[in-house]
């Protein structure tokens, strides 16, 4: 990925809208980190409901970060987040390993050949690739 | 998803009829002169506000919200009857369509509105 790529995909966080939401964000993690100082002063003070908000105040502020950057990172990888965990033909790719089981189930002594374990765990490896891929069709 | 919509759905009807009891019981305190009962639910609210968070953001990015609908959907559940009202809309506008589009395996721009 070149570097002006990357400053593109980037842009558009220095958008009017998008500095908006930006102050917004940290005005309101400010916010709730004062609210939960005052909470913390109010516990200290002998309010003993305030312990929970003491520690709820930081955790909000703390979701509102991470909210935030996730947004931002699905605002700039669009394609991400369009296959989740529905993606159909992965089946495939689990099936056979119980496939190839059940036809040594047959045989008892043998716990686990080696070379099974080996593809099975590249099947789960392709799988695990392929789940947030969604572009499985074309390659079967 | 439909599992993220049935738990924001329960969420967002637990959230809000604990906000509302914590709403008549302050109002009720401002008489009766004893915080106990509202420091009790209050605390559980703050609780069930936090599970909501954590199941309706995910929510919000599987259905592809705008900030607008997305800042509206998580502040619902801290104002007396919102959450039912965002609740009501969001279904209305953006999960009915969503889970109407689901079973179809190929194409997005499938569900006419």
């Amino acid at each position: 990925m070149s570097g002006t790529q990357a400053t593109r995909r980037w842009r558009f966080l220095y958008t009017p809208k998008w500095l908006g939401w930006h102050l917004l964000v940290v005005a309101s993690v400010i916010g709730m980190l004062w609210l939960g100082d005052w909470q913390l002063r109010r516990a200290q003070a002998g309010n003993s409901l305030s312990w929970a908000y003491t520690f709820e105040w930081p955790l909000f502020a703390i979701f509102a970060v991470f909210f935030w950057i996730k947004t931002i990172r699905d605002e700039a990888h669009p394609g991400d987040e369009a296959a989740p965990a529905e993606v159909s033909l992965p089946a495939g790719t689990r099936q056979a390993p119980a496939a190839v089981a059940s036809r040594d189930a047959g045989e008892p002594g043998e716990a686990e050949d080696p070379e099974l374990a080996a593809y099975n765990a590249y099947l789960a490896r392709l799988g695990k690739e392929v789940k947030g891929h969604g572009r499985w069709h074309g390659l079967r | 998803m439909r599992l993220n919509v049935i738990l924001y759905r329960v969420m967002a009807y637990l959230t809000g009829v604990v906000l509302i009891v914590l709403c008549v019981l302050a109002i009720l305190q401002a008489f009766t002169d004893d915080s106990a009962l509202v420091n009790v639910v209050g605390t559980v609210h703050g609780g069930l506000y936090i599970i909501y968070l954590l199941v309706a953001f995910p929510l919000s990015r599987r259905l592809r919200l705008t900030a607008g609908p997305t800042v509206a959907l998580l502040l619902a559940g801290t104002i007396p009857v919102m959450t039912f009202i965002v609740e009501r809309r969001i279904s209305h506008r953006y999960i009915d369509p969503a889970l109407a589009a689901l079973p179809a395996p190929a194409p997005p721009a499938a569900a006419p509105s």
